[in-house]
């Protein structure tokens, strides 16, 4: 029942099927302040859906997840709500509502959950977006920006309400080698000028080394590798290091749909 | 066994002709219907109550701009619409009576049939038809690719109940529109069967005004308000609906404007024969 509140966020023993289809199986994780906890695995393998598991957007089918010390899946929904204010979330695709321009996107918590006065609202979100490089940019709509350009409003979006903890699916993944470092470098900056914990999903391994304190790597719905970057460069579980490497040799397409592209 | 007279085991299948299976069929439709309408009633009950909360903690459950940028959408632009598609029907319609009526020496009934069609029936019911169609479909497209593209979730992410904010502003909007814009359907289509009747049955205007206010009664007013508001809501609760609940991408956002749209106007058309029959088994006259 309780967490100890030494923990950020944790997981134990969290199940999740979709239909007939087992996503996680028993996953036990914890982020512990001012982590960047890395999670890697493959396509579909569920870990997008951790992130939605921590948000509250999805339940699970079985285990517990807390957000400091409060159990996200025994929460009302005002109460949840009240806890997503602490949680950022940065979506693949940014997910900026396509009817409101930059600054109004990044107002938006702002708007709806404080009362601050508008002169407020737009000192902060200024100065969110400076912290972002986008302060020029405010009167454009979401269709004008490039992809690197939108991750970086949806970052300021995901700051505007001092979160404790943010969440990142994909941050880099379509984006140029160039513009993602350049990602990579703010939320490192970011999450380090703010003291936010972050957990960052991702299958770039360049990135995940760059932005990574600590790594945890899914694979069939169970965590199979936790620890310091450095412990998994020096990994011998076979799956982890064919994931490292990129090789088409290993257990992981082993009896997978993919394995039939392969011969 | 009993499939060797008949054909093949697979064709009798098809054929289906057995009662047990036809049962179960309807069983399965019945259910799937049920569950549907029970989703609705959650919908709109938890829309409801997301917005009352957000009243009770002190708030505003959504920005007044936001409310008046749909009801511009949904009612000022829709009103070209509904006054010509109502000003053409309601000239047909006092052309046909009139002619009808011309030979019983009755015709001065016309602009009163024509008040009273249109208030109690044809005003609300074109109205939603119309506006399921221009303003329902709008909706569910725009929620449906919104959820599609993760905004909706988003929201929800953010601490903010994406009901509230995305829905209650819309539906809102359509329920006080639609009283709105049925008065102006009616009195599009009045004007226009005065119009007929000066022109082919030799009447003055204020003299066809005068009789369509001797012939409308304040009931009919009432049950024509009570229809619109009703037929708002419906239109604006099922488009909200099934935009949120789209799923599979961009051939889910069409497949699911294409069902609001036929949903919503079978729903009015329902609810309207429904409100009729009740009314007149109990106000009879
Ligand atoms: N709402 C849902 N309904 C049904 N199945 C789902 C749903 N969400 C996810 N899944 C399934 O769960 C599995 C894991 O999905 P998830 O999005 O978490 O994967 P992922 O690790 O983030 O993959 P990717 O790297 O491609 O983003 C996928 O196989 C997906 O098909
Ligand atoms: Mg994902």
């Amino acid at each position: 029942m309780t967490a100890p509140s030494s923990h950020v966020a944790e997981l134990r023993d969290v199940k999740m099927q979709f239909d007939e289809k087992k996503v996680l199986d028993g996953v036990s994780l914890q982020v512990n302040p001012l982590d960047r906890l890395v999670i890697m695995g493959q396509s579909g393998s569920g870990k997008s859906t951790i992130l939605r598991l921590i948000l509250g957007i999805l339940q699970p089918n079985a285990g517990s997840i807390f957000f400091k010390q409060f159990e996200i899946t025994r929460l009302r929904r005002r109460k949840l709500q009240q806890v997503r204010r602490h949680i950022g979330m940065v979506y693949q695709y940014s997910a900026l509502l396509s009817s409101r321009n930059v600054r109004d996107n990044v107002a938006l918590p702002l708007e709806e959950l404080t009362d601050n006065s508008r002169d407020e609202i737009d000192e902060i979100v200024d100065a969110k977006l400076d912290l972002v490089g986008m302060k020029d940019s405010k009167k454009l709509m979401p269709s004008e920006l490039s992809g690197g350009m939108k991750k970086r409003v949806s970052l300021a979006r995901s700051l505007v309400m001092e979160p404790e903890l943010i969440l990142f699916d994909e941050p880099v993944a379509g984006l140029d080698p160039v513009i993602a470092s350049v990602i990579d470098e703010l939320i490192i900056s970011l999450t380090e000028k703010s003291q936010v914990t972050s957990v960052i999903v991702t299958h770039e391994m360049e990135s995940a080394f760059r932005i990574g304190t600590r790594m945890a790597m899914i694979y069939q719905g169970k965590i199979i590798e936790d620890g310091p970057p450095e412990q998994f460069k020096q990994s011998n579980n076979p799956v982890v290091a064919q994931f490292l490497s990129g090789s088409t040799e290993g257990p992981i397409l082993e009896g997978s749909q993919d394995a039939i592209a392969t011969k | 066994m009993a499939n060797t007279h008949t054909g093949t085991g697979a064709q009798s299948e098809t054929l289906s002709t057995n009662p047990v299976v036809v049962v179960r069929g309807i069983g399965q439709l019945g259910r799937s219907f049920l569950r549907e309408v029970g989703a609705m009633f959650w919908f709109i009950a938890h829309t409801l109550d997301e917005t009352i909360d957000r009243v009770r903690q002190g708030r505003v459950p959504f920005r007044a701009a936001s409310f008046f940028q749909h009801t511009e959408r949904a009612g000022v632009e829709s009103v070209p619409l509904v006054g010509l598609v109502s000003f053409f029907l309601g000239l047909t319609m006092a052309l046909l009576t009139g002619y009808q009526l011309e030979r019983f020496g009755t015709e001065r009934l016309v602009p009163g049939l024509v008040a009273i069609g249109f208030t109690r029936e044809l005003g609300p019911l074109l109205t939603g038809i119309m506006l399921a169609a221009r303003i329902g479909a709008a909706f569910t497209a725009e929620l449906g690719t919104m959820k599609v593209s993760e905004e909706v979730e988003a929201i929800e992410a953010m601490g903010i109940g994406p009901l509230r904010f995305l829905v209650a502003p819309r539906m809102l909007a359509l329920f006080f529109l639609m009283p709105c814009l049925s008065t102006i359907s009616n009195i599009a289509a009045i004007f226009a069967s005065s119009l007929v009747c000066r022109a082919y049955f030799n009447m003055a205007f204020v003299y066809s005004i005068d009789l369509v206010r001797d012939a409308l009664l304040i009931r009919d007013i009432i049950t024509g308000i009570l229809k619109s508001l009703m037929f708002g809501l419906i239109i604006g609760g099922i488009a909200c609906y099934r935009g949120l609940t789209v799923n599979g991408g961009a051939a889910g956002v069409g497949a699911a404007t294409t069902s609001s749209v036929v949903t919503a106007i079978t729903v009015v058309i329902g609810v309207d024969t429904l409100y009729n029959t009740i009314y007149t088994i109990f106000f009879p006259t």
